[in-house]
């Protein structure tokens, strides 16, 4: 009997859990500590900052697709009153092999990217950098400088690059082959398909040449002979940037040698390390300041790499330098989601269940670095749908245009986005209930999911309770109602209902936790996590503080700077901080508590078994003697050793014992390691309604409803899991319903850069009252039950409402997102998608 | 010379506190002069530093130039009035409504608080290879970046094209011409008045503009005759995301009828051309006919003859022939019954 | 010549063949051109006049500030950079993201999008002139930190001064009359959601008030 058959009979009776059930804190409600900061405009982002004698740095962007800067006159400008230094790319040090955590020399890749480019490989990337006493001074002085650049051929379009005879994107190639496993480094080489395989785009289909990534379980063939219905579909995702509401911008001083840096982050641990790599420094002399991020959304897991620019004029100029990013540069050096041509074979039995499913993707890997998102695709539709043989195939192009980067839930977008509409499709052609056939195909407990890994085996979840999820959200919904009801059309208006299934990675293991008890009695707790908002950086230590039994008004959160000493700790990316950092609170607080008696016994007398920890006391069980927390701190100061921090628990990482040392002698300083079994990779997982209405006649549609049902495991705070199910729900909307990139490919330009042209949605596009819910069924595989939620909801957010869409219009209307007024105009009335999935940026 | 956006240039802030006084000035430094009045279009122009001027004449603090005033035959709208405000007028909003329907469409409500009628018909077109400082035929080169083979033309013209493709993004002028609202403008020769179909001009007529207005002009108010007061108005605005977006398209119409005929008709279109354009050929074909949805496919049908799309937006016919329809037969109410 | 005369050369061939030849023929090999001719060649030359600035008083947050301002100065620029009012924030410095907005005789405007000149002698209000002297939130503040409203709350100043001015006019709005009054706000987290909610508390909040 296999292991998800055991687990699904468990898991069928499972029910939702009331938020907080059997907890203090964990499961309330409560304000952040950051909260009242923000709302008074105290909290301080990074151009917030100010240093004495700062100067102001601007940029300048190539203007041109790809070219060789030969040539840069600056001394018209550097003569001008008030100009201090310009940086060119010649300035900017080459990137350098780093050591990994697991002592591994990884190679500096030859193709990375620069903070300044020689060669610049898309239009808008930075190529100069200006100092000066104010701005104006260094618009003007930019608009003295004289650049001869040598244009090279170039190449916007994933698609066209496969084309026989296309320019290449790179001088050296135009596609990545993805690394081999065990360690490797994505290749760049050059692949052209033929004129006979471009047949296929005559058609309207993704052609199919070869594709260089590819890997398969099960026998596909016969899962097609075997089906009730075959699609062979095409389908584009739009490239869409990360436009995060604070740009990337960087203030720098220097002091004695250190390094002082201050910009928006997703890990003010993990960032210090990329600084050092950056600008070719010690850890120990950076110091680096992010209090406040305002989003990051995958774009600023380690700040950005333009950092290095305001660090490098500071030191030359012996003044703190502030680097605004305006929000023109933030459009081409600010990120973005990789888009995906895809064409999917998918067969399907007489009830819907998936017989077999064979993936194409074609992505774009835009100027610099191979991307997962392809992969990912991959991983998540084997995850999500289940199919019991699949095929996926992948080839990821390069093109002269905007760096990407991993955008929450990277992959696992574009896969859900993908998939839906065909399941949707197919549900309309079987005669069977959209929710039903996405239950036959839903995982559940251990689900399996990707090609064999090298043992032999599939690589499996931690567990998984969609099912729980989607029959609560169909309940919650009125689905069966909803769908149902007629007249679907009134006038020129019609309206339609869709569900999408939705998941994504929720966690990862492995890192510290690092709690001072002080002298004063007070809980301190250092966080190295990014502060981006999710509240993560906070919510994850009343796991600490449960486990401590201590109120939460005892504790305090040590965050942003990280002269203050930070523990090991993830990034705020891929939902991975509530997983990780309440099992790494989880550890920490135990090993407080450890510590905490071991005090009071050597202190008081007895044994460390005989006392209990609550109420900031420690005390001897049946009330007997006691100390207070204080007390405690005192006593572990005058211990020293482990108790204060002078000798470290030695399965921390070196950067925690690094942190510990530092923060010896100011309590009870005690740090753990996750070391907690995990069996499976933690996944989340979300079930996502929506209802639209469309008006025929203008092509307009409004998103009238939506609710997202989310399986989570166990939730920590109930607000801001809201904010995060229903935020990251709409971020994926946003890529239903506008927002996208418009490039010319003739001359290889962006001409949509602003906010107004690339369309991030407002406050009027979504539903006035969106709902959302969770099981609150905890994660057998982690000690408070709890994974992540920022990554899984934005397929589902994205393909609910264009299965809605499809519900409401028909299954010919699209072949690509967004979805707009043109496309449905248009399409309607031909009877057949009319916009051309294969062309990119329109 | 390298390029930078997102830093004003300096230039002489000129903030006169009359009319008579702005006139002079304008008359002063002419092609060296930059008018702003609520400074929505006009930032944009500033902060990309193409547009550099000597000296900036600030309307903000002209009083005479704001305000809505009753004439007895009809109302005069100074031009420096606020979008806001005249959204929120009632005199505007009871006999005029078609106007604050359009108003209240425009950008978000910051804009609209510090938008200006005036600046609102004055806007320059938002084709996105022109506001990027492309040196295209309408920036006095000799191309167009939109109108070629592969070129980003979603949102451009079906009519009207003329070298250039771009549209008049306005949504208040549509409306004003419907209402037949008279362009007041002031220069050394003195006042005088046009009819809001002729302010706009094509660049059949004069490529590097929009309207009529030369150096040394100032528009300073619009008045709305009486004549379509209390009219059966209809307003409606495409466009992408519900705020902020300028329009895909937008219609305005009012219609004179007699027990459900059409006795008399004034309709206008934006976003489709160069110009806001009047349909007079939908005006005369409706005239008689009954107010319903065959006469307005009638006249939608009628209204995109000779409409030439682009690659990218075809959508725009449809389009325009459905909204022209709606302005006529209207639309019917949804009432989802469950 | 001009990379731009060329890419005008290859533009005119271009209208009789293939759209693939088209793109293919832009490249001008080994040519060295000057990076601004590639697109912008409507930059205006012209000589800049001096940056003066001029020593004006503002009134922010019901006190008088005497500040150095330049003609061309923005109202955010001088709040942030001259006044240290930086819970004001700039999103896009152009009008289309909403964390500048700022209270100019208690109607919302994008302080990017406004020269400080041009508000001598008016009330300007920000973030940081709601809460009253002793550090009471004024009623929207206080309902968003008990809704856990927003997310990285860049846009949250925004937000919240918009809320201020449409609920004084508006004290009983309708949750989508509330989106509406907030709607010239961005918010990026796209936490909508849970900012209508805690708006929905803040109109509460400022009717008990």
């Amino acid at each position: 009997m296999d292991m998800a058959a055991v687990e699904l009979t468990k898991a069928e009776s499972l029910k939702p859990i009331p938020f907080g059930t059997g907890y203090k804190l964990i499961g309330k409600d409560y304000p952040t500590n950051d909260l009242v900061a923000k709302v008074t405009g105290k909290a301080k982002y990074a151009e917030d900052f100010r240093g004495e004698g700062m100067l102001f740095c601007r940029l300048v962007l190539s203007p041109m697709p790809h070219a060789r800067v030969k040539r840069i006159n600056t001394e018209k400008a550097l003569a001008m009153p008030g100009v201090k230094g310009i940086l060119t790319p010649a300035d900017v040090p080459g990137l350098a092999d780093y050591i990994n955590d697991n002592g591994t020399r990884i190679k500096a890749d030859k193709w990375g990217e620069l903070a300044l480019a020689a060669e610049p490989m898309y239009q808008g990337e930075p190529i100069l950098a200006v100092a000066a006493v104010d701005e104006l001074t260094c618009a003007e002085a930019i608009e003295k400088i004289d650049i001869e650049m040598e244009p090279l051929p170039f190449n916007t379009d994933p698609l066209d690059s496969l084309r026989p005879g296309s320019a290449n994107a790179r001088m050296d190639g135009n596609i990545w082959v993805q690394a081999k496993p065990p360690r490797g480094q994505a290749e760049l080489t050059v692949l052209k398909w033929t004129d006979e395989d471009f047949a296929a785009e005559k058609e309207g289909k993704l052609p199919m040449g070869h594709a260089p990534d590819e890997w398969s379980y099960g026998d596909v063939d016969a899962g097609f002979r075997n089906a009730a219905l075959v699609l062979d579909e095409t389908f584009s995702t739009e490239d869409v940037s990360h436009q995060c509401l604070e740009p990337r911008t960087a203030m720098a001083h220097w002091q004695n040698g250190k390094l002082f840096l201050y910009t928006g982050t997703q890990s003010t641990f993990q960032t210090v390390s990329a600084i050092a790599r950056w600008m070719h420094m010690n850890e120990e002399d950076v110091v680096f300041i992010s209090e406040y991020t305002g989003g990051g959304f995958g774009s600023k897991i380690t700040g950005a790499l333009t950092l290095v620019i305001p660090a490098l004029l500071s030191k030359k100029l012996n003044a703190p330098v502030m680097m605004r990013i305006s929000r023109e540069e933030e459009h081409f050096i600010g990120r973005a989601r990789p888009g995906i041509r895809a064409r999917t074979k998918v067969g399907f039995d007489k009830d819907g269940r998936i017989t077999a499913l064979d993936m194409f993707l074609v992505s774009d890997a835009g100027s610099y670095g191979s991307n997962g998102d392809g992969g990912a695709c991959g991983q998540i539709t084997s995850l999500l749908y289940q199919p019991p043989a699949m095929r996926w195939r992948n080839v990821t192009v390069v093109t002269n245009t905007p760096p990407r980067s991993a955008q929450s839930a990277p992959g696992g977008m574009q896969a859900i986005a993908i998939i839906e509409p065909i399941l949707s499709k197919a549900a309309r052609k079987l005669g069977v209930d959209q929710v039903a056939l996405r239950r036959v195909n839903c995982p559940e407990g251990k689900a399996e999911y990707g090609p064999p890994s090298h043992g032999g085996k599939r690589p499996y979840a931690t567990s998984c309770f969609l099912k729980q999820a989607l029959d609560e959200g169909a309940k919650q919904f009125n689905w069966s109602e909803r769908a149902a009801r007629q007249p679907k059309q009134v006038g020129t208006r019609v309206r339609g209902v869709g569900v999408a299934l939705s998941t994504y990675h929720g966690g990862t293991i492995g890192f510290d936790g690092l709690i001072i008890i002080t002298p004063q009695g007070r809980v301190q707790i250092q966080s190295g996590a990014g502060n981006l908002g999710t509240e993560a950086l906070i919510d994850v230590h009343r796991a600490a503080a449960e486990v401590l039994d201590v109120p939460w008004e005892a504790c305090d959160i040590v965050w942003g700077d990280t002269s203050k000493h930070f523990p090991y700790t993830c990034a705020s990316g891929g939902s991975q901080t509530i997983h990780a950092l309440t099992r790494a609170g989880h550890a920490v607080a135990l090993e407080c508590v450890r510590r905490l008696k071991e005090v009071a016994a050597k202190s008081l007398g007895g044994q460390p078994a005989d006392y209990e920890v609550a109420n900031l006391r420690v005390s001897q069980k049946g009330g007997g003697v006691g100390m207070s927390f204080a007390e405690a701190a005192q006593h572990a100061i005058k211990l020293g050793g482990i108790y204060d921090g002078h000798d470290v628990n030695p399965q921390v990482n070196k950067a925690t014992k690094k942190a510990v040392a530092a923060l010896a002698g100011q309590g009870l300083v005690a740090s753990a390691k996750d070391n907690y079994p995990h069996d499976g990779d933690s996944f989340s997982y979300v079930a996502c309604f929506a209802e639209v209405e469309a008006d025929l006649e203008t092509g307009k549609y409004q998103i009238t409803d939506y609710l997202a049902y989310a399986d989570v495991g166990t939730v920590i705070h109930p607000a801001a899991l809201g904010g995060q199910v229903l935020g990251r729900s709409t971020l994926g909307m946003a890529h239903a319903i506008g927002q996208k990139w418009v490039i010319d490919p003739h001359y290889g330009v962006t001409v949509a850069e602003r906010f107004y042209q690339n369309r991030p949605p407002t406050i009027l596009d979504v539903p006035v009252d969106m709902k959302w819910n969770a099981l609150n069924i905890p994660d057998p595989e982690t000690p408070v039950g709890a994974r992540g939620i920022g990554e899984p909801p934005v397929g589902g957010g994205c393909a609910a409402i264009t299965n809605a869409l499809a519900d409401a219009l028909g299954d010919n209307i699209f072949q690509r997102v967004p979805v707009n007024a043109d496309t449905i105009l248009t399409s309607y009335e031909a009877g057949r998608p009319m916009q051309n999935p294969l062309l990119a940026h329109i | 010379m390298a390029v930078i956006r997102d830093v004003m240039p300096a230039f002489d802030l000129l903030q006169p506190a009359s009319a008579a006084d702005a006139q002079k000035l304008l008359e002063t430094y002419r092609e060296d002069a930059w008018v702003m009045a609520g400074g929505m279009d006009s930032f944009d122009w500033l902060k990309d530093r193409i547009k550099k001027p000597k000296v900036l004449v600030d309307l903000s603090g002209v009083d005479e130039l704001k305000g809505i005033r009753s004439t007895g035959d009809g109302v005069e709208i100074g031009a420096m009035t606020t979008l806001t405000e005249i959204a929120n007028h009632p005199e505007i909003k009871k006999n005029y409504g078609l106007l604050s329907d359009a108003v209240e469409r425009v950008a978000s409500p910051q804009i609209r608080n510090q938008g200006t009628l005036g600046g609102n018909v004055s806007q320059d077109a938002r084709c996105w290879y022109y506001r990027a400082g492309w040196p295209c035929y309408r920036a006095g080169g000799n191309e167009c970046y939109a109108d070629t083979p592969v070129g980003r033309n979603r949102e451009h013209a079906i009519f009207g094209a003329d070298r250039c493709v771009a549209v008049h993004p306005s949504d208040s002028a549509p409306a004003l011409i419907a209402l037949d609202a008279k362009f007041v403008i002031h220069n050394s020769k003195g006042e005088h008045v046009v009819d809001a179909e002729d302010f706009f001009v094509g660049p059949d007529i004069d490529i590097t503009r929009l309207n009529m207005l030369n150096p040394g002009d100032l528009l300073t108010a619009i008045r709305i005759p009486s004549t379509w007061s209390g009219a059966k108005f209809y307003f409606e605005k495409v466009r992408d995301r519900n705020v902020w977006d300028f329009p895909l398209m937008n219609v305005a119409s009012a219609m004179k009828l007699s027990g459900g005929n059409i006795d008399e008709m004034r309709i206008a279109v934006n976003a489709v051309a160069p110009r806001p354009l009047r349909l007079k050929a939908v005006e005369a074909a409706v005239r008689g006919k009954p107010a319903d949805a065959t006469t307005g496919e009638m006249a939608g049908k009628l209204a995109v003859q000779g409409a030439v799309p682009l690659q990218f937006n075809a959508y725009k016919i449809p389009l325009m022939r459905n909204l022209v329809k709606r302005a006529i037969g209207g639309v019917q109410e949804t009432s989802w019954t469950s | 010549m001009s990379e731009s005369d060329d890419l005008k050369q290859n533009d005119g061939a271009a209208k009789t063949i293939t759209r693939r030849n088209f793109i293919l023929g832009v490249i001008a090999g080994g040519a060295v051109v000057s990076a601004a001719s590639y697109r912008f060649l409507a930059h205006s030359r012209r000589p800049l006049p001096g940056a003066g600035e001029r020593l004006i008083t503002l009134y922010v947050n019901g006190k008088p500030r005497r500040v150095d301002v330049m003609k061309q100065e923005t109202l955010a620029w001088t709040l942030r950079y001259k006044l240290g009012l930086t819970g004001t924030k700039l999103g896009c410095d152009r009008a289309e993201c909403g964390s500048c907005t700022v209270l100019i005789d208690d109607t919302p405007y994008y302080s990017c999008s406004v020269l400080t000149h041009t508000v001598r002698g008016r009330n300007v209000t920000t973030i940081e002139g709601l809460a009253a002297a002793d550090g009471k939130l004024h009623p929207v503040q206080q309902a968003v930190v008990d809704s856990q409203g927003f997310q990285c709350a860049f846009c949250m100043p925004g937000f919240v001064m918009s809320a201020v001015a449409f609920l004084k006019s508006h004290p009983n709005p309708t949750r989508a009359e509330m989106a509406y009054g907030v709607s010239g706000n961005l918010c990026r987290c796209q936490d909508y959601s849970k900012i209508l909610d805690s708006m929905m508390r803040a109109a509460e909040y400022m009717r008990r008030a």
